[in-house]
């Protein structure tokens, strides 16, 4: 449980270092289009967690070929390039500056390996009491 | 009068069968979040181009130049269609194109999903020399500075990664459900 506890801070800081780019990115130029960023990353596990309950009988998983699975996942990857790929849009045609580019790209990258790693680890764990 | 062949289906078109990939679940769901980064790439390319049309500005080194073209509705109408045909490709039963089924009782259907899947490639591969041509046409042959060609080599670039992107959705989907099958017997 120590072990945990340790994750959960650790990420937690993660997740705050992560918004506290993407905020600076947006406040240091006065200009708060990268705020998307941070919106388009917290959105981008929902489409899996959603549509992963409609294919999560626990025979019918392993074999069929699930629509709706597949529909999650078209969406994640969607978002997920999404995020990376706005403030790199924002930048070429300089709305934003290549710094808070940069910054808001490792910001998202920051939120979203936290939600990744949490829900990773939060499985690792659900599946030691099996 | 050549003889039938050996393995004749009377309901096959194509002489080569389709591709059986045979991958396993996990390269599946790889195939999939592989299509859908594709399908944002190919959205992201067009609207950089349009984006950066819309604040476009003279070249620097002259300034009474103008700008000389935009990204206008014309230059949407090749993503359009290789969307809609992206969508018919894959809403169309993979099963039934093959027409290796049990339960599909009458050609009809099979002849019918064949058409669906044709008219969807058309539509994509129309998107795609759509684009080409409104490359050529609008900004190769005006000769147009090479920051005003980057929105038609966008426009390309756009129309093939959806076109990728159905390839490698539909190899991702029909590899399973050839799993599928040879579990299920």
């Amino acid at each position: 449980m120590a072990a945990g506890l340790k994750t959960v801070i650790l990420l937690s800081f993660v997740l705050a270092v992560g918004f506290l780019l993407i905020i600076l990115s947006c406040a240091l130029w006065a200009n708060w289009l990268p705020l998307l960023v941070a919106l388009t990353f917290v959105l981008a596990p929902l489409p899996n967690a959603l549509f992963g309950r409609c294919s999560a009988d626990d025979f019918s998983a392993e074999y069929e070929s699930s629509g709706p699975a597949d529909v999650g996942r078209f969406l994640t990857s969607v978002i997920v390039v999404t995020g990376f790929a706005l403030p790199i849009v924002l930048a070429h045609s300089e709305v934003i500056r290549p710094a808070a580019c940069v910054m808001s790209i490792i910001g998202g990258g920051l939120v979203y390996g936290t939600i990744l790693a949490y829900s990773a680890a939060f499985r690792q764990e659900e599946s030691e009491f099996d | 009068m050549s003889l039938p062949r050996s393995n004749y289906d009377p309901r096959r078109v194509c002489v080569n069968p389709f591709p059986n990939v045979s991958l396993d679940k996990h390269k599946r769901s790889i195939g999939v979040y592989l299509a859908g980064a594709l399908f944002a790439f190919a959205c992201w390319t067009f609207w950089d181009a349009a984006i950066l049309s819309r604040h476009a500005r003279p070249p620097s080194d002259e300034p009474a130049y103008g700008v000389p073209v935009h990204v206008t509705f014309v230059d949407w109408v090749p993503g359009i269609c290789s969307v809609l045909g992206f969508i018919i490709v894959n809403l169309i039963d993979k099963d039934r194109v093959r027409g290796d089924d049990a339960f599909s009782g009458d050609g009809g259907a099979v002849w019918r999903a064949r058409l669906f899947l044709f008219i969807g490639f058309a539509f994509m591969a129309g998107g795609l020399a759509g684009s080409i041509a409104l490359h050529v046409l609008k900004y190769y042959l005006h000769e147009y500075p090479e920051q005003f060609l980057y929105y038609g080599y966008a426009n390309m670039s756009q129309n093939v990664c959806f076109m990728l992107s159905a390839v490698v959705l539909w190899l991702a989907q029909s590899s399973s459900s050839e799993y599928e099958y040879n579990l299920t017997l």
